[in-house]
Order: C-alpha cells, then structure tokens, then sequence
C-alpha cells in the first residue's frame, strides 16, 4: 500500500503531503468564461477570460489539463527572487529562508503541468532544487548536534516535505537518545571504565515527566506552520 | 515500556543471559543441558532467556552476570572506533537489552557506554541514510536492530520523496484489486 502513510512513523507520504498542498491558493489567468463556484473551502471565481483570479491549486491543475487556463507563477517563483533566496541560505548556515510552507509541491505542480506558462523553467526547476538540496544540507548538520540532552528540536521555516523527509529519523533518533540518557540509566559509576565524553559539564537535566508529551512536543515544534501532523502517537 | 504486540521487544526478551542460581529447584533440569539429574543446584550457572532470568531475579533465585556483549573486550573496540564494531553480530538488540539489564547487574557503567557506544555510532547512520539510494550498503549488516530501523526509517523516507519527485502515476492501485481472478465460467466449445 504505497500510497497510504506508515502510522508507525508518524508520518505522511509524499503524495499526501502534495494533496495537502493543493488547497494553498495560486493565480491563474482564465481564457473562459464560467459562474463563480461555490464549495465547502471558499466560493472561487466568477471566471472572465483574460483576468486573474485565485484558485486552489487542484482546481489550477484541473483547468489547465482541460486547457481553461494558463498559470501565472507565484511571485516567489522568478529566477531573481530564487536566486536571492539561494544566496541567502548558503549565506546562513543557521537559518533557513523563508519560503512558502508548500514549496517543494507547488513547484513541482506548477512546473510539471505549465510548461509554458513559466519563463525559464529549467532554470527554475535548477534553482529550487539547489535550494532544497543545501536546505537538507543544513538539516544534516543541525542533526549531527543531537544528543541525549536535546529535548526537542526547533526548524523554523522549514517547509512541510523537507519536515516530512526528516520526521522518521529525527523522532527515532531523539526517542534512542532520550532513552539511553534517562537519569536512571546514567549514574555515577565508582569505576569508570570508558571514557565518556561530555559528562562531567552535564547540566542540570530537566526530565520531561510524561513521557509521550515530549514527542507530540518534538512534532509540534518540528511543524512549526503546520497544524495537520498531530495523527497519533 | 514493554509492550505486548511489539515483536522486537518479544524478540529481544529471548535473548541468552547467563545467571547463576542462589537457590536449589526441583524439577526444572531441562533448564541446563549439563545437568544430570532433573534439579538444578544452589550456584549452577545456567543460560536463561532474558524473561526467565528477569523474573527469577525479582523473586531473588538468580543472581545475573553482565552479558557477553557487554565485555571488557567489547567496550574496547567500541572506544576504538565504535562505528567498525559488528554489534549485531554480539546482541542484535544491544541497546534494549542493555537497557534492560543494567538494573539487574551490579555494574552501573553500562548505561553510560551504551550511550557513548551509541552517540559515536549515530553520525555514521545519519551521514550515509539519507544519501544512500537503492540498495542498502555494506556497513548496514553491523548495525543492531534498532540502529538499522533509524537507518531505514532515513532511507525509506528519502527514497520515497525521490520517486514522488520523479513522478508516475498519482493513483496507485490497491494491491488486492492487482490479482487475477479466475474465471469460473466454461470455456465456450468452439466449432
């Protein structure tokens, strides 16, 4: 069942993490004329050829596979705005830029459907691959940190697939962590027989009392943005 | 906190500790191969598995010695270079079991050398699980059953988002609506 999430790791697959992102808005520019449509999410529309309005990304895709419409990029799609953006993050080895929440599916979307509708795709597409490659860079770098004395980790501006990708490591990693750094499991031994680095700067070590409060903590802050990951732990 | 569908905890819980008897039994000669009669005597040392030997310890008939895997010669390799060391071949749930057995033994130093073992361990498991792609490579054979689980959790997660990016078909067919099904009907004769 390829499609379906593993509810043992809490996390989405890649196709539902896209579907989420279809419902964030994006400009398209019409070439029909149709009533304005009212759904459960919003009323959209009434669509004149030749004027922009904003839609769903589903409803985007739809029109533009039945040739309705033509897309008109988001303003942070332009290669200035991206190449902006690439400088900045690997100006920054601490930060992330911020970018919209869904980027990487939007993207993906608008590239893979509009072809013609995006001035310089391919160096577009380049440029947001770059920047999601040093973004998961430094999300390497910021997990080589983690120890048995991080409690929770705070990525803020990361988007929801980079988050997604991230997910089953991090929490099983801070799960193993936690557990073999309980205070019950490290006690001052009379004999040291191993070095063990670090334990003499030990701070004082605030225990998480309930225990499966720490992880809804740990997914929480790794959300950021994102309210829709609390399933079940 | 174990837990009852967990298999890898059900697994684990059989893993061999050797433990030395503080009281005569009757009847449980089974228990030891060496032994000749049906009983075990006062001080026999004996191989149980972890359940066996957890319980017995709490109604204080054994006395548990530190698994083999927690070694002097073990904790030297790990102190050389953790991340070479086959631990999967020495407990393949080393860190559970160790976890486990440290109240049970005397030695307090385990906890702390499983998370040194660990902490030196973990940068390899992250440096190579998200940039391997395909198949898994030779150093995960060395890993232990929990460190092998953060490592596919990593592999898997980005080999998924890989073939998202690639792309195919969005809607995947069910796997059971994949089987043929076998047509019942007779073969019309043909004349």
């Amino acid at each position: 069942m390829a499609g379906q999430s593993d509810s043992h790791l809490l996390s989405f697959s890649a196709p539902e993490v896209e579907f989420l992102a279809e419902d964030e808005l994006v400009e398209i520019i019409p070439n029909l004329r149709m009533d304005a449509l009212n759904m459960i999410c919003g009323d959209f529309g009434p669509f004149f050829p030749q004027i922009a309005t904003k839609v769903p990304l589903w409803l985007a895709v739809a029109l533009k596979k039945r040739g309705k419409c033509s897309f008109r990029p988001p303003e942070w799609m332009s290669v200035e705005r991206l190449t902006q953006v690439l400088e900045a993050e690997r100006e920054s080895p601490r930060e992330f830029q911020p970018l919209p929440f869904h980027y990487v599916e939007i993207s993906k979307l608008l590239i893979d459907n509009g072809h013609e509708d995006i001035p310089d795709i391919y160096m577009v597409r380049s440029l947001i691959e770059d920047i999601r490659d040093v973004r998961f860079h430094k999300v390497e770098t910021g997990l080589e940190t983690i120890s048995g004395r991080t409690h929770a980790v705070k990525l803020k501006n990361l988007s929801a697939m980079e988050v997604n990708i991230v997910r089953p490591f991090m929490v099983r990693a801070l799960q193993a962590f936690y557990k073999l750094d309980s205070p019950e499991m490290i006690q001052q031994p009379e004999a040291t027989v191993n070095r063990r680095p670090r334990v003499i700067d030990r701070g004082p070590r605030v225990s998480l009392q309930i225990r499966p409060f720490s992880l809804y903590y740990v997914s929480m802050l790794l959300s950021d943005y994102c309210h829709f990951n609390f399933i079940s732990i | 906190m174990p837990s009852y569908y967990n298999i890898d905890d059900v697994l684990m819980e059989d893993e061999p500790i050797s433990v030395v008897f503080q009281v005569g039994a009757n009847g449980v000669g089974l228990l030891d191969p060496g032994s000749e009669t049906n009983n075990i005597e006062k001080g026999a040392k004996v191989d149980l598995p972890f359940w066996l030997a957890h319980e017995l310890y709490l109604r204080q008939a054994v006395s548990t010695n530190v698994p083999a895997c927690f070694s002097m010669k073990t904790r030297k390799e790990i102190q050389a270079d953790a991340s070479c060391v086959d631990l999967r071949f020495r407990c393949p749930y080393f860190y559970e079991l160790g976890y486990k057995i440290a109240p049970l033994v005397g030695d307090k130093s385990i906890g702390a050398f499983l998370r040194y073992a660990f902490t030196s361990r973990y940068g390899e498991i992250l440096s190579k699980s998200h940039s391997t792609a395909g198949t898994a490579p030779k150093f995960s054979a060395r890993l232990t059953k929990e460190e092998s689980q953060l490592f596919e959790a990593a592999r898997s997660s980005m080999a998924a988002f890989k073939k998202w990016k690639i792309g195919g078909s969005r809607l995947e067919k069910a796997s059971i609506l994949g089987r043929k099904r076998k047509t019942t009907l007779p073969q019309p004769s043909i004349p």
